[in-house]
């Protein structure tokens, strides 16, 4: 297995060398290695991008789909296999698939395996990759608020690596919570009750990552609690920005932004657009609402 | 083995992947996918999950995948227990 995953030590090992000497003139061994660390979360994340920039145009090219999604919907209301059948095949035709893929996930995997190993490696004077000889001992002593990189929460008796950890572990835990639940709350277009048992369960595991978090950070070295940690502030921040710049057609930050965009004139007004030709069998007065569909929570 | 790798991809979809967006390009998902397969054909079916899970990547267009003509109607089966 550590041959198969070798060259990816090498990768790993090198961008957290280079970012430690890229900062060699602060003179701070602990700054250099954790920046090391979460330079190449940020470095890893960069890449990604233009693939997340990619599902999210094919997202929003769903729009144009709408009425076929809606016909779908409604004629194979019943056969719910029938009906993802359909959609999948409309996606296909027309070059847009909104899903992420599950290759790139897995992919991910490995990384993160490198990572936990090169610092699991650190703190039992094991080289890997790049990271030896003096690297290796001056990374064994730099330490993250005063939390060796390379320590864990049951593998020390020290008391600060234990609160340490355990505020990476709450921050961890807390970022993939907001993160979550700012998607369900606001970025999900509603649902309707066929997939209700789906958002039970989401509801569900919004509240036990909390606790597999805890379960699995107490084994972590301080170094790959570091990654995990940025890792869901980039995933919540990224989020954050296309919820509120971009929010997925249909979601109520998508009604919220158009709402927006309305009282300041850049779209036209839906409702006073048509009420030339419903004037005449509605009673003018009050201001129609946006049409808000039934929430179903 | 095969009982192994099937509770593995049923241990997956049961406490991992749920509760989170769908990710998957195709229909059936992946997992679904690769389940179906490893039921029909053993070793092969990993094999044959394994490639999809490759070919399920940010340049493919997805669509609908069943591992065989007789998986579609095990799915429904699943899906309607």
């Amino acid at each position: 297995m550590g041959s198969i995953l070798n060259p990816l030590y090498t990768a790993v090992s090198w961008v957290m060398i280079t970012f430690h000497d890229l900062l060699s003139f602060t003179n701070n061994e602990d700054l250099q290695w954790s920046v090391g660390i979460i330079g190449l979360v940020i470095l890893i994340r960069i890449i990604l991008i233009p693939l997340f920039v990619k599902q999210i145009k094919s997202q929003r090219a769903l729009t144009a789909l709408q009425p076929h999604m809606k016909a779908i919907q409604k004629k194979y209301k019943d056969d719910r296999q029938k009906q993802s059948e359909e959609m999948m095949k409309l996606y296909k035709e027309h070059k847009t698939n909104p899903f992420a893929s599950c290759f790139p996930i897995l992919a991910q995997a490995p990384i993160f395996f490198a990572l936990f190993t090169v610092l699991n490696g650190i703190s039992q004077n094991r080289p890997h990759g790049l990271l030896k000889g003096e690297y290796l001992i001056s990374a064994q002593q730099a330490s993250f608020f005063g939390a060796p990189l390379s320590g864990t929460f049951l593998g020390s008796s020290d008391g600060i690596t234990k609160i340490i950890s355990i505020v990476l572990i709450i921050f961890m835990s807390a970022t993939t919570f907001t993160t979550q639940r700012q998607l369900m709350v606001k970025g999900m277009p509603k649902m309707d009750s066929s997939n209700n048992m789906m958002l039970q369960q989401q509801k569900i595991m919004l509240y036990l990552f909390p606790v597999i978090f805890a379960v699995t950070g107490v084994n972590f070295p301080v170094g790959v609690l570091i990654y995990w940690s940025t890792t869901n502030l980039w995933t919540w921040g990224q989020q954050y920005y296309v919820i509120k710049r971009n929010p997925t057609p249909g979601s109520p930050a998508y009604e919220e932004l158009q709402r927006k965009k309305i009282e300041k004139g850049v779209i036209p007004n839906p409702d006073e657009a048509t009420s030339g030709d419903t004037a005449l069998e509605e009673p003018k007065g009050q201001r129609k609402q946006p049409k808000k569909k039934k929430k179903k929570r | 083995m095969k009982k192994f790798t099937l509770d593995l991809v049923n241990k997956y979809q049961k406490y991992i992947s749920v509760g989170r967006p769908q990710k998957c390009k195709y229909y059936p998902s992946c997992s679904n996918y690769t389940s179906l397969a490893i039921e029909e054909f053993g070793a092969k079916g990993l094999l044959m999950g394994l490639w999809r899970l490759i070919r399920c990547n940010p340049f493919s267009n997805g669509g609908v995948d069943y591992p065989s003509e007789s998986s579609r109607d095990r799915l429904k089966e699943r899906l309607s227990a």
